[in-house]
């Protein structure tokens, strides 16, 4: 029952940012409902699959290739690009509290005399994992046209 | 074909792989929707070759060639200019449009955006949200509601005056992190480091890095790196602002 109220907090929580962003790049006013729709699921995927301790990667990787079958699907119906949706939907997962705190901790090293052992790891252990979890997110969208449409166009 | 329908037809080609580009479409998209509407219109083939501020294009029909190079300007991301070409594209293969309507079409798209009264609450809200998914509580989301809005009104002011997009980042980046510190210095929330690392998730450029990290996953090298190298330098402007602001307000050093 928690769960169920935590995914469903983390779906309503992530739609928002997801119509926000969509709005920052002017994606049409009637497919907005579907970005939102998109951002909701694949965050709260991601939640799931974090309760069940995966590793954050993975879970972004699945994640993301949800939403890339996803938006494939809206742009069937609708005859636009899939990047559309799914840029939007991907925005809450994108891993800015991890590159916030990597470009703190650098600044940080920078202004110091000598090079102490915790920035410096606080630096490697963050920006491995945003740039990790990017690399998942963009290959997780791009899965469903390296796998299945490969020689033809999606629409 | 006569020489003067092969150089309309590039000509139209050309211009819309150029606004897709200008407006933020990825490399494999472009290079898809110029060939498939060159062909539609009835050239042979056309090939195209995209760097990080210019393209050049060729079509070939009845072993004529003719190249022609665009320069790109980048005009930030607009998804329903970018809908609307692939439409085009679309109807031509269809067999409704013919030339002259694509010409019609294309010469009349104009960039919309959203209006400002809905874009800095939206905005807000979706920091709002970012801080609450981090776990901060309620006076922690409220601080950061108020800093992102103001954020994004000094970020649209800026824009609209054509500034630089790094000097940009950066200020908005300072006026946005010296709002959000605001936490600390009353003590009015618990978790006061939330709303500052939320509120400038505003200026995180997601945008450009998945641009960036497809492009080069789909074999457009030079163009992703570029993307990439961008995408870093916004970035870095806007820690630079941060830290400014952070240096001010007295929170480290």
């Amino acid at each position: 029952m928690d769960l169920l109220i935590k995914l469903l907090n983390d779906a309503l929580f992530s739609s928002i940012p997801a119509v926000g962003f969509a709005m920052v790049f002017n994606v049409p006013k009637r497919f907005l409902p579907y970005c939102a729709m998109a951002g909701a699921l694949g965050h709260s995927v991601r939640t799931l699959l974090l309760h069940f301790h995966m590793p954050i990667e993975w879970a972004t990787f699945i994640a993301a290739a949800i939403v890339g079958v996803m938006t494939i699907g809206f742009a069937k119906k609708h005859l636009a690009p899939p990047l559309m949706y799914a840029v939007a939907a991907i925005i809450p997962m994108i891993p800015g509290t991890y590159a916030y705190n990597t470009v703190i901790a650098l600044v940080q090293l920078t202004a110091q005399s000598e090079v102490s052992p915790e920035l410096t790891a606080e630096v490697i252990s963050n920006g491995l994992k945003t740039v990790f979890i990017l690399g998942a997110l963009s290959v997780g969208l791009a899965m469903p046209s390296l796998l299945y449409f490969r020689t033809r166009p999606v629409i | 074909m006569y020489a003067d329908t092969q150089n309309d037809i590039t000509r139209q080609v050309v211009r819309v792989a150029q606004l897709l580009l200008a407006y933020g479409a990825e490399s494999e998209l472009v290079e898809e929707i110029s060939q498939r509407l060159g062909q539609a219109l009835g050239l042979a083939s056309v090939e195209i070759s995209i760097s990080s501020n210019s393209l050049v294009l060729t079509s070939l029909v009845h072993g004529r060639c003719i190249t022609t190079t665009r320069r790109i300007r980048e005009h930030g991301i607009n998804m329903t200019i970018i809908c609307e070409l692939q439409r085009i594209c679309l109807l031509t293969e269809k067999g409704i449009y013919g030339l002259n309507e694509v010409r019609k079409r294309v010469s009349r798209i104009q960039p919309r955006a959203y209006p400002k009264r809905y874009l800095i609450p939206m905005i807000g809200l979706s920091c709002g949200s970012f801080c609450h998914l981090f776990g901060g509580d309620i006076m922690a989301v409220l601080i950061t509601i108020f800093a992102s809005s103001i954020g994004m009104f000094v970020r649209l002011s800026i824009a609209k005056r054509h500034f630089n997009l790094l000097v940009n980042f950066a200020v908005t980046a300072f006026i946005t992190t010296l709002i959000a510190q605001l936490g600390y210095h009353f003590e009015l929330t618990e978790t006061p480091r939330l709303p500052m690392a939320a509120s400038v998730l505003m200026l995180v450029p997601g945008f450009p890095m998945i641009n960036a990290i497809s492009d080069m996953v789909k074999g457009h090298l030079n163009v992703g790196i570029s993307r990439w190298g961008h995408a870093t330098l916004l970035t870095v402007s806007s820690v630079i602002g941060i830290t400014i602001a952070m240096q001010i307000g007295g929170l480290f050093l």
